[in-house]
């Protein structure tokens, strides 16, 4: 996996980020050139159609140039910087298409996910940055660390991960939260 | 539960993607004026961050750039002159002017020449006349040489180019290469047989500068210097 073993150089990208605040367009070609792939794929994930998918990520590049000079003061890493705004833009895509129902190759998806199985984490873990998060997710119960995973990789709502679970929707919700609290215990112990 | 594990808890939904529908507009504009609440999702998307590594990388199509780039006013993709509007709205103007020079044309032609089927008159950025391109009806098996005479000798060639004629097939399609053609007056253009079945459906003529032997690329690369429309006259 390219971007685990040579992940996108923060400073490299700040720095083009920079350039592009200030109006330079091959920097942001540049920007675009080394950071798209990852930004689709982020996407695509999501919202699991090609066409949606490039027009997302179209909107979200179109967005990062406008604020491209506000970065600085998000105090974010560059790379989820530009993240956040691939994964919000999809999210209220989903809304506004109200396509939930549209999304019909979820089953197809589900079986893509047990194909990925035993433990998609040992990817990650091969990631120096990540290697806090997977110690983190591991120590949880195996259907609260799926359903993270599912909820954010995937983007799927609290009704999807209840039929995907095949859990009451409460049941659910209170896995998610409880996943969420204790993840943020350990990592806080971790010093994140 | 108190209000500032409440506003994380409800920070992480917002970032794992799992508050939706009008919760998440709602937390949206509580965002843009609650710095605070701002320190916590950025937080959350630092601790969650990694998780995108589990998505492949998947090189998104070209078109997408194409897009970007010609919204923010980036070097677009560069756009070839027979690509443009304005060349085929120029060369329906050049036509008026050429089809007066079409029919003194075909009244100082000396009869009895090969019957003609279809002319186009091509003219030069200024309108004149240089060339005519004409060739006979049609017929099945037969092998059809474009005539091509010079009205005007043509401009100097630079060193290591060739002249290249073009079959236009119709307002934004790609021009199909003809030959090439020296500078002599009168000159004949065989088309291969597969060219040959369509020259039917020309609907302009063009001629460009290309490198020595023709474009290597299939489409027109230099610039275009004559062009005109064709005309039935059979």
């Amino acid at each position: 996996m390219g971007s685990i073993d040579a992940p996108l150089q923060p400073e490299a990208l700040s720095a083009l980020l920079a350039r592009s605040g200030g109006g330079d367009r091959r920097a942001f070609a540049e920007l675009y050139r080394m950071t798209s792939a990852k930004l689709f794929g982020v996407a695509l994930r999501i919202l699991r159609r090609r066409d949606w998918a490039e027009e997302i990520l179209q909107e979200s590049y179109l967005n990062v140039w406008n604020h491209a000079s506000d970065y600085a003061a998000s105090r974010s890493a560059p790379m989820t910087w530009m993240t956040s705004i691939v994964r919000n833009r999809s999210l209220d895509w989903l809304r506004r298409a109200r396509c939930e129902d549209a999304r019909e190759d979820y089953e197809l998806l589900a079986g893509n996910l047990r194909d990925e199985a035993p433990d998609p984490l040992e990817r990650l873990a091969q990631s120096a940055t990540a290697s806090a998060l997977v110690r983190c997710l591991e120590r949880l119960d195996e259907h609260q660390r799926q359903c993270i995973v599912l909820a954010f990789v995937h983007g799927l709502s609290h009704p999807e991960l209840a039929q995907q679970m095949n859990q009451p929707l409460g049941t659910v919700k209170t896995w998610i939260r409880r996943a969420l609290a204790r993840l943020r215990t350990c990592l806080q112990g971790a010093g994140l | 539960m108190n209000r500032v594990q409440l506003r994380d808890e409800i920070a992480a939904e917002y970032v794992l993607g799992t508050l939706r529908g009008r919760a998440r507009l709602r937390f949206r504009r509580l965002l843009d004026r609650d710095g605070e609440l701002r320190r916590c999702v950025a937080e959350w998307e630092a601790r969650l961050a990694p998780l995108d590594e589990l998505a492949q990388p998947v090189e998104p199509p070209a078109r997408v750039w194409r897009a970007i780039a010609s919204r923010i006013g980036a070097a677009p993709a560069r756009i070839r002159w027979w690509q443009g509007l304005s060349f085929w709205r120029s060369l329906a103007v050049a036509s008026t002017a050429a089809s007066l020079a079409l029919g003194l044309y075909l009244l100082a032609v000396p009869r009895p020449e090969p019957a003609v089927d279809t002319v186009a008159i091509l003219s030069d950025e200024g309108s004149r006349p240089v060339m005519v391109v004409s060739w006979p009806p049609q017929e099945a098996g037969g092998d059809y040489p474009l005539r091509v005479r010079m009205l005007e000798p043509l401009p100097r060639l630079p060193a290591r180019a060739s002249w290249q004629l073009w079959m236009l097939p119709g307002p934004g399609a790609a021009p199909i290469p003809l030959g090439l053609l020296g500078a002599h007056r009168t000159q004949l253009v065989r088309l291969e047989p597969e060219i040959a079945a369509t020259i039917g459906r020309a609907w302009g003529m063009a001629l460009s500068v290309e490198p020595e032997g023709g474009s290597r690329t299939g489409a027109p690369t230099g610039p275009m210097i004559l062009k005109g429309r064709c005309v039935k006259v059979s």
